[in-house]
């Protein structure tokens, strides 16, 4: 019977594991402080989250989104302007979509970016010609937004 | 692993639409949940999970720590009211935070406050947290119309 469980339940397991180790991360914190640690139970727990589908062999790498691949861009000068960012990317593939998210206090740029190619070829190429390039003479790093988690056993039906 | 690192994020109310929330939280392995809820016209919950890489979780840690919030308290915050909570637990290297408070609307109810320069940190950060949340959560889930 324990076995069963095991294979059937595989994801369950994996989801308490996870919460498990990051309550410990909470745990091993040594100074605490605020109001909310008398907290209520999360709503969050019915269903399962939604992912993009992983395609690959379970390998760590990067992560596909919904219709293309997006890098992400840190280091970027605050006065920058999205066409500083634009006219750099679209060098090595077609931009499908930029964010070039603003500081809400100060008016200025946050200082990242995300990028979006259709095709993994141009991302790689822009990433990798990129990372450490400079915009406004400011040093950029790229590297890819998003990426495979862990690999998952697979639940095994008959 | 290097340094702990935990963010949460929680804005929500309990209304005519049943428990109606926002809520995210990024782990140090890179985890990204994001979970949206309300029973409006009989709406269910949306969950999204991603993997985000380790240069945006370092850009994501270097955000919290410029803010400073980690030096704010909040024992004068107005508390969570009928009209709503916030809150914020945060896990960065030794310290770790949850504060709540009520709603906040606009930047003039955090001047008015007990605690305007504490509160207008959290103001901020929230703001930038959400922005960065709500770009990767469309970018990454979201089909561009025709």
């Amino acid at each position: 019977m324990a076995d069963f469980l095991e294979v059937d339940n595989a994801e369950v397991f994996e989801a308490e594991m996870e919460e498990e180790s990051i309550s410990r991360l909470k745990e091993k914190a040594k100074r605490r402080k605020g109001r909310g640690f008398d907290g209520g139970v999360s709503d969050r727990d019915e269903g399962d989250y939604d992912r993009v589908e992983d395609l690959g062999e379970g390998e760590p790498g990067p992560q596909r989104s919904i219709e293309g691949w997006i890098l992400f861009v840190t280091g970027i000068h605050e006065e920058a302007q999205e066409d500083d960012i634009h006219d750099k990317f679209s060098e090595y593939g077609e931009i499908k979509n930029i964010h070039l998210n603003l500081d809400r206090r100060t008016g200025f740029l946050k200082g990242y970016s995300l990028v979006e190619y259709e095709t993994y070829k141009e991302a790689l190429s822009a990433k990798e010609e990129l990372d450490g390039s400079d915009i406004l003479g400011q040093t950029i790093a790229v590297d890819w937004a998003f990426v495979k988690g862990p690999r998952k056993t697979k639940k095994k039906r008959n | 692993m290097g340094d702990d690192f935990y963010v949460r994020y929680y804005v929500g109310h309990m209304g005519r639409y049943g428990h109606e929330f926002l809520e995210f939280e990024i782990a140090a392995n890179g985890l990204l949940r994001y979970a949206n809820n309300s029973n409006y016209r009989n709406d269910t919950m949306i969950k999204k999970e991603a993997y985000i890489s380790p240069l945006m979780l370092k850009e994501l840690r270097r955000i919290i720590e410029e803010s400073e919030i980690m030096k704010e308290d909040d024992r004068t915050w107005p508390e969570p009211d009928r009209i709503g909570k916030q809150e914020l637990e945060i896990v960065l290297g030794s310290e770790h935070i949850c504060f709540t408070t009520a709603k906040i609307g606009t930047l003039n109810e955090v001047l008015r406050s007990n605690d305007p320069e504490g509160l207008r940190v959290f103001y901020y950060l929230i703001q930038d947290l959400k922005c960065l949340v709500f770009s990767l959560i469309a970018l990454h889930f979201k089909i561009k119309p025709i």
